[in-house]
């Protein structure tokens, strides 16, 4: 009987494998296979469902002590040089693992509530299977090649699942929007993989980090150029896991369906760049100037992540921010060279936003019935409002969700977000202070989210907002697949009640297996620290600050229900009107989308566009020109014509002379 | 090998006879079961008589021909060309297939495939020089009269284009053979292994070099000298494109490997640098064309060229990573090259226009249509799991890790060359969301009958793509057949490259920044 870690590599086999039979399905016999939705919907479930089981008993044997496990063989080789790949099992991959099928499996089962009347829910499927592949793959990838391979594999299938309703041309470009953003962050690992690979000989992440250091120590590499390399790399992470500046395909990626903004946006795939540079900490830790990079770059990114968050008015893109927002605070925690804590932070978020997502997409299902499929009404803050009493679950659920994010003891986010906050208080205290103030920004949008979204009056039926609202949009008033059915949304079906009802228990418990004084998943990450951490923890540290960070996510619920849910405060009139620079800064979040386009999108298409022109008119033109030559040269020379054997003779004998001295010179 | 190389040809000659109705249909079959026998010919050739391990040629076949000029029929094959080989039968069956439709003048179309399929077999066969011009020059004419008669509307220039192109250039071949015959001491010959043989002076070498890499790269095709192909391929039909795309590219690279790095290595020596810049250029510079370019088939033409930079760059390696990822990005894109140009016929078909502005929502009314451009695509853009990602990670591998650079070279040279990671997906996937993406075009719906993938068509894609991905998830499948060959002619570079620095080795290439690319005049 071989071991669970032993057979690790069936875990993204298993559905991959059911992905291929659906692919070949649909493109063979597509009529048939898109009517097998439930067969299609329950092999798929059970492929992945098959992998959660065996990632629960990888992570046993992880828990029980097991050591990891490697296992390579050579994929290529040329001369003396083979390049490797396998799998690994380690405890951070274990993690990961029952991470990634846990919320994979749930997504799959409420998907096929929210995608019940989709004409592509066979493909959505063959496409989710696909990813939670891909996602696992890069999972148990023992170097960073093969990393890279998956890597890139789980962006293909994001570019598929953003652009999934390819008829909205909103979810064409974010699909290319996001592809494209992220080759710009592989371009740089790519060529920080070569570099170490050229600098180490090896693709390996404890190799590559000893050997490095070596060669620094040694004097053969300079210290700038590791410096270089490790930055290189980190561009991956930084597009993939949305730093600034790279950060803005995050929330266009919102065009596809809510179950993947779930997934992929919010849980997995995004934290793939998070999980990446724990995986580099062997690489990165000598070198402090990589970390505090790292470090400002996470917070540069928290702080604009929360900031664009405060003004959003869709509810997905607010989400979407929230999750840049925190994705930041997980870089915080590597640059401050605390991987554990980072880790956790990743853990309990992608519980507690999936939740969240999931929540907002049952939200939106339901406002589809009032308002119809324009994403722009259906996802419009002004227009809910009031659905408590219609969807008890789901705002149970996202109420839940917004506490746990907000840092409220002893729900989730808190252990996790005080965590790295300590942390940043100890090696960058100015970065602490950025990461404090967001923690209160963080609590006041998340519940103006929630006020908007559950409390008050529901606001959906009303027409004249609908109009001035599809008109800010530019889309003709009435346009879309039909009005609404319903005069008010109901909660959803068991499928989408069940994933949100069963991820809220993690989210309330899963930060009591990170508390400072007996970690348990410092305990199983990283023994050693866990333990060194345990030993120095007194309550007279964690007090303060813990009490801190508690004081401000409950000052910026204060504002929040202050002015959304008892209408004391008009933020309209008080903030907005009296800094309009400040919130039209925020409400163009930062004009990026504006300066990448300027700079990166028309800057290019000229550029090509000129080369094209110089190809067609210079290179071209050259050639054509010689054409033109040489029928003016052939009209020439008739008149050399003379009919006379000497004269031809002639000239073969001067070109034959030519020729010699020619050779003559060259021996 | 010769049965495989003769066999065409004399099917050729039977098709005026072949009783048919004018419409073709029995012809096609006739040709597809010619093309399918050869492939299973090469085939055999490779299952039975073929040895991995062994470096230097074999399924030798020698008879002599005209004694007294040393000319003689001689054809073998070694790692380079026997993975071309059958990459050749292996598309032009699938040419076959894809021609289906074609209703004009069928006789005249079959019988011009075939003696291509053979022409093109025997390019990568023949193992004497003059051989090997014949080979080349008599494969070209075919090609002028595909494109000259079934092309589209400049065709006429296309073709008189690419024929003058291409025959101007192999002037080249012929002079430099000639010279190589009768230069460097023994007797006049042609044949390779004697050619190798023989002990040309390094000046010597960089005129015959020089003279070659105008031709071959002319076929490659390498900027600037790169300007017929998109009017060819601008002008061709699908099956005509799989061919010109999938081996006549080739045909520049593989002679570029058999002649340019194994007959001249001093030569190559002084010269790899100047390749591998003009890999890069490649890259860029087709990438933007591409990107600007607004018609379908057009775009895609210039993308071969951006693909063809990685050949340059990898041979330029002086690595035996970097030399088979060249080779594999040759069969490569042959593969992906051939199946894209395929779907952009397909679709043509269809939509009867390549203005992408025309265009726009297909993806509605053809969904099989639109995976299979996806994945073909996506396999362009070098994908992992796909055969282009391997073939570029090798050579960016081994340019990397080459010893024979300085190191600003070598950075500035793969970072420019990964710019083109960045460009490779601006352009085919807008390229996509133009086509497929969006609402649905309502003129172009309302006056084109947009049905979806036939059987056939996706037949041959999938027969495509199966190798692609067999190679992308397991590369030694096809590094593992040329290997040992690739390894010796490094081996043969490398030695060179010492020879040529003699006094410090090294020294004259590892020099610092960018004044590598030393251009001996």
């Amino acid at each position: 009987m071989p071991s669970a870690a032993e057979l690790a590599w069936l875990i993204p086999v298993l559905p991959l494998a059911g992905a291929c039979i659906t692919g070949l399905g649909l493109i063979s016999f597509n009529r048939t296979v898109n009517r097998l939705r439930k067969p299609v919907a329950w092999l798929l479930i059970s492929c992945v469902g098959a992998a959660a089981v065996l990632s629960y008993a990888v992570l046993a044997e992880q828990l029980a002590g097991a050591g990891p496990t490697e296992v390579l063989f050579n994929w290529a080789s040329a001369g003396n040089f083979n390049l490797q790949m396998g799998f690994r099992v380690d405890a951070l991959g274990a993690v990961m693992l029952s991470l990634v099928t846990t919320i994979a499996v749930l997504v799959m089962v409420y998907s096929d509530g929210y995608m019940a009347h989709d004409k592509g829910y066979v493909r959505f499927f063959t496409y989710l299977a696909l990813f939670s592949s891909s996602m696992l793959g890069l999972v148990i990838s023992p170097n960073l090649l093969e990393i890279y391979v998956f890597w890139e594999l789980v962006g293909m299938c994001s570019y598929l699942l953003v652009g999934f309703w390819y008829d909205r041309d909103g979810a064409a470009n974010a699909a290319q929007k996001a592809f494209v953003v992220n080759r710009v962050g592989d371009f740089g690992l790519l060529l920080g993989i070569l570099g170490l690979f050229w600098a180490t000989g090896s693709f390996g992440f404890e190799e590559i980090g000893s050997r490095l250091q070596e060669a620094v120590a040694g004097g053969s590499l300079p210290n700038a150029a590791a410096i270089l390399l490790c930055l290189l790399v980190f561009m991956g992470p930084m597009a993939k896991s949305a730093q600034f500046p790279l950060h803005v395909w995050l929330p266009d990626a919102m065009e596809g369906p809510t179950p993947i903004s779930a997934l992929i946006h919010a849980a997995t795939m995004v934290a793939a760049g998070v999980f990446l540079v724990a995986r580099l900490q062997p690489v990165y830790e000598p070198f402090p100037a990589v970390q505090a990079t790292i470090a400002v770059v996470g917070t540069i990114t928290l702080v604009l992540g929360a900031s664009i968050a405060l003004t959003q008015m869709d509810l997905k893109k607010g989400l979407a921010y929230s999750t840049v927002s925190q994705l930041g605070y997980m870089m915080l925690a590597m640059g401050c060279g605390a991987p554990v804590a980072g880790m956790f932070h990743l853990v309990t978020h992608a519980f507690f936003k999936a939740m969240l997502f999931l929540g907002s997409g049952s939200v939106i299902h339901a406002m589809e019935e009032v308002v119809g499929h324009e994403p722009v009404l259906a996802q419009d803050m002004r227009l809910m409002g009031g659905l408590r009493k219609y969807m008890p679950i789901t705002s149970t659920t996202f109420l839940i969700g917004c506490v746990a994010i907000a840092g409220i003891p002893p729900l989730a986010g808190f252990w996790s977000k005080d965590e790295i906050l300590g942390v940043a208080f100890g090696s960058f205290p100015l970065l602490w202070v950025a990461g404090f103030i967001t923690a209160g920004m963080t609590a006041f949008y998340m519940f103006r989210l929630y006020f908007l979204t559950f409390e008050g009056e529901f606001r959906g039926g009303d027409k004249a907002l609908q109009a001035q609202l599809l008109a800010a949009a530019g889309k003709p008033p009435g346009d879309g697949d039909g009005h609404g059915h319903a005069s008010h949304p109901h909660e959803s079906g068991w499928q989408m009640a069940m994933p949100l009802a069963v991820l809220a228990v993690p989210s309330v418990l899963v930060g009591l297996l990170g508390t400072p004084w007996n970690s348990r998943f410092g305990n199983l990450l990283d023994p050693q620290e866990a333990a060194e951490v345990a030993e120095h923890f007194s309550w007279s540290e964690f007090l303060p600050l813990a009490g801190a960070s508690v004081a401000i996510s409950v000052a910026g619920i204060s504002v929040a229900v202050l002015a959304y849910a008892l209408h004391k405060l008009d933020l309209a009139t008080a903030v907005a009107a009296r800094f309009p620079a400040l919130n039209a800064f925020l409400a163009n979040k930062w004009y990026l989308d504006a300066i990448n386009d300027k700079l990166f999108v028309q800057g290019s298409r000229k550029l090509a566009k000129s080369v094209l022109e110089v190809d067609s008119k210079v290179v071209d033109g050259v050639v054509n020109l010689t054409g033109l030559v040489t029928l003016g040269s052939g009209e020439g020379l008739k008149y050399f014509e003379t009919g006379r054997a000497q004269f031809y003779a002639l000239i073969v004998f001067g070109g034959v002379i030519a020729l010699v001295v020619l050779f003559g010179s060259l021996g | 090998m010769s049965a495989a190389i003769l066999f065409p040809i004399a099917a050729a000659l039977v098709i005026p006879f072949i009783p048919d109705a004018g419409d073709g249909k029995r012809v096609r079959w006739y040709a597809l079961g010619v093309t399918l026998t050869t492939f299973l010919l090469t085939v055999g050739g490779y299952l039975n008589g073929y040895d991995p391990a062994v470096e230097g040629l074999q399924l030798v076949e020698r008879v002599s021909w005209l004694p007294k000029l040393g000319l003689a029929w001689s054809v073998g094959a070694d790692g380079i060309s026997m993975p071309l080989i059958l990459l050749t039968s292996f598309i032009t069956s699938l040419a076959a297939l894809a021609a289906w439709p074609v209703t004009f003048k069928p006789k005249l179309f079959y019988f011009l495939l075939l003696a291509m399929d053979g022409g093109q077999i025997a390019v990568f066969a023949v193992q004497d020089m003059l051989l090997f011009f014949l080979a080349w020059e008599l494969e070209l004419l075919p090609v002028y009269l595909l494109l000259a008669i079934w092309g589209g509307k400049k065709r006429q220039y296309a073709a008189t284009k690419f024929i003058l192109y291409t025959a101007g250039s192999s002037l080249f071949i012929l002079v430099v053979g000639l010279a190589m015959a009768f230069y460097g001491g023994g007797a006049p010959t042609f044949e390779y292994t004697d050619l190798m043989a023989k002990d040309f002076s390094t000046k010597f070498q960089l005129f015959a070099y020089a003279g070659l890499l105008i031709a071959f790269g002319v076929k490659l095709p390498i900027v600037p000298l790169h300007t017929w192909l998109p009017d060819a391929h601008g002008e061709a039909t699908a099956p005509v494109h799989m061919l010109l795309a999938g081996i006549l590219l080739k045909m520049g690279g593989y002679a570029l490997l058999r002649f340019n790095v194994q007959l001249l290595p001093e030569g190559h020596a002084q010269f790899a640098p100047l390749l591998v810049v003009l890999g890069v250029v490649n890259i860029i510079y087709a990438a933007l064309t591409s990107f600007a370019q607004r018609n379908l088939k057009r775009k895609i033409a210039y993308s071969s060229i951006s693909h063809m930079g990685f050949v340059l760059i990898g041979i330029g390696s002086f690595s035996a990573l970097g030399t088979s990822g060249a080779m594999l990005q040759m069969i490569s894109h042959g593969l992906i090259g051939a199946s894209l140009f395929f779907l952009v016929g397909a679709t043509y078909d269809r939509t009867h226009t390549l203005q992408l502005d025309e265009m726009g929502g297909v993806g509605q009314s053809m969904r099989k249509m639109f995976a299979l451009w996806t994945i073909c695509c996506l396999a362009s853009l070098a994908l992992p799991g796909m055969s282009g990602f391997v073939s570029e990670l090798m050579v960016f591998t081994g340019f990397v890790t080459s010893e024979a650079y300085s190191l600003s070279f070598r950075i500035v040279m793969a970072a420019l060359a990964a710019v083109g990671v960045i460009l490779t997906p601006v352009y085919l996937l807008s390229m996509l969301r133009e086509i497929f993406f969006g609402k649905e075009n309502v003129e172009l719906a309302s006056h084109t009958h947009l049905v979806d993938a036939e059987p056939r068509e996706i037949y041959v894609v999938s027969c495509l793509l199966v190798p692609i991905v067999g190679i992308g998830l397991y590369p030694r499948i096809m590094t593992d057949t040329y290997r040992s060959s690739i390894e010796a002619l490094v081996q043969r570079e490398t030695t060179a490259l010492a020879r040529v620095i003699q006094p410090q080795p090294g020294s004259l290439i590892r020099q610092p920044l960018l004044t590598a690319p030393l251009l001996p005049v």
